[in-house]
């Protein structure tokens, strides 16, 4: 079974991992459904093998009581 | 207003626990086989409450001037009904499911605590417990519901039984606590050993606020829950989403112990710190229980 995370990269290079996937399909339908979002329309999004340093570890720009919008 | 968080599909739909299922040549994972009568009548109360989650809406409608008298009475209500935390935020896109369209501006959020003590009584214990809280707030939900319902607002129930919204989101936003390693929120009273019911609505209220006591920070240190768990499934690093950090829990590990077998399995919950404040002897004695098998067994394996 694969291990996938799926990164989303904001128009400013801000990554947010949005979750651990366990197959290239079920990914990449994922990213289908998040570009759907018109709000979405300027992020771009990549398939990351789950391996150590893979994911986003961006540390909160405002702290932990950023706001997740 | 539309929902942007992916939500994974539960139970067998989940195809990761159906390929595993299926590869030992079974057709439903053995955990749902395995219920007691008990636990059965739980899971079929929130199937039957699921056709209440909305209704009519009484046309003669309550004037609310004042949003933070209304939120108290509202909550005054929710523990009536019998919950232990309650908490209201404005509705959010992140906090709905991807794809999902609640057209309602409110979120409360209503959680029943579970009895601790029922650690030290075995997995049957605490899976009890477990499905009996999520009853209870079932019932909760639906009830708060149709009470704004009759106060002249739309209002929907979400629970077990049917649900469009993300609970961790909601969880944060309206001040229960941080997301712990294991996955679940963790509050300072209850831990994580706590189950929700929500009620989205267009009633005018006001809204609490993110809390912060050091939980992320605590657990980038503590570890026991990842020591506890049985198939490793806990990670060490996290990843980050929108400035709040996530253990991201690999279900290829997990769903061995807690699906594929007939016992439940709670593990990190109950092993988590966090519960020691409001259960010290309790906790104590199910942490003693668990050295003494080597923390990745237990007992009764």
């Amino acid at each position: 079974m694969e291990k996938l995370y799926v990164n989303e990269i904001a128009p400013d290079g801000a990554i947010n991992t949005v979750g651990l996937f366990y197959s290239r399909g079920e990914a990449e339908n994922i990213i289908a459904r998040l570009k759907a979002i018109p709000e979405r329309a300027e992020c771009h999004y990549e398939v990351v093998e789950a391996v150590a340093g893979a994911a986003s570890t961006n540390p909160p720009k405002q702290g932990i009581l950023t706001q997740l919008t | 207003m539309r929902g942007t968080t992916p939500r994974r599909e539960q139970g067998m739909a989940d195809p990761v626990l159906a390929s595993m299922v299926h590869a030992l040549g079974l057709e439903t994972a053995p955990h749902y086989t395995a219920a007691t009568p008990k636990i059965q009548a739980y899971r079929d109360s929130w199937v039957k409450l699921a056709k209440f989650r909305d209704g009519p809406v009484n046309p003669q409608r309550l004037e609310v001037a004042d949003p933070a008298e209304m939120a108290k009475q509202i909550k005054a209500k929710a523990m009536d009904l019998g919950a232990h935390l309650v908490g209201i935020c404005r509705l959010q896109p992140h906090m709905i499911d991807l794809g999902e369209d609640v057209p309602h501006e409110f979120v409360i959020a209503a959680c029943v605590a579970e009895d601790y003590e029922k650690v030290v009584h075995g997995a049957n214990a605490v899976e009890e417990e477990a499905m009996r809280t999520y009853a209870k707030c079932t019932e909760i939900a639906t009830e708060l519901a149709a009470h704004v319902r009759n106060l002249g607002f739309p209002a929907r129930a979400h629970h077990n039984g049917g649900s469009e919204v993300q609970a961790i989101p909601i969880f944060y936003q309206v001040g229960f606590g941080e997301l712990g390693r294991h996955g679940s929120l963790i509050n300072e009273k209850y831990g994580a050993s706590f189950r929700p019911g929500f009620v989205t609505t267009d009633l005018p209220l006001a809204e609490d606020k993110p809390r912060e006591f050091g939980v992320q920070d605590f657990c980038m240190n503590c570890n026991v829950c990842q020591l506890n768990c049985p198939g490793d499934a806990i990670p060490k690093e996290h990843v980050m989403t929108r400035g709040i950090k996530r253990w991201l829990i690999d279900l290829e590990k997990c769903y061995p112990y807690s699906r594929l077998r007939d016992e439940y399995c709670h593990l990190c919950v109950d092993v988590c710190p966090y519960n020691v404040k409001s259960h010290p002897e309790t906790y104590k004695a199910f942490m003693k229980e668990r050295k003494q098998v080597g923390y990745k067994t237990p007992k009764s394996w």
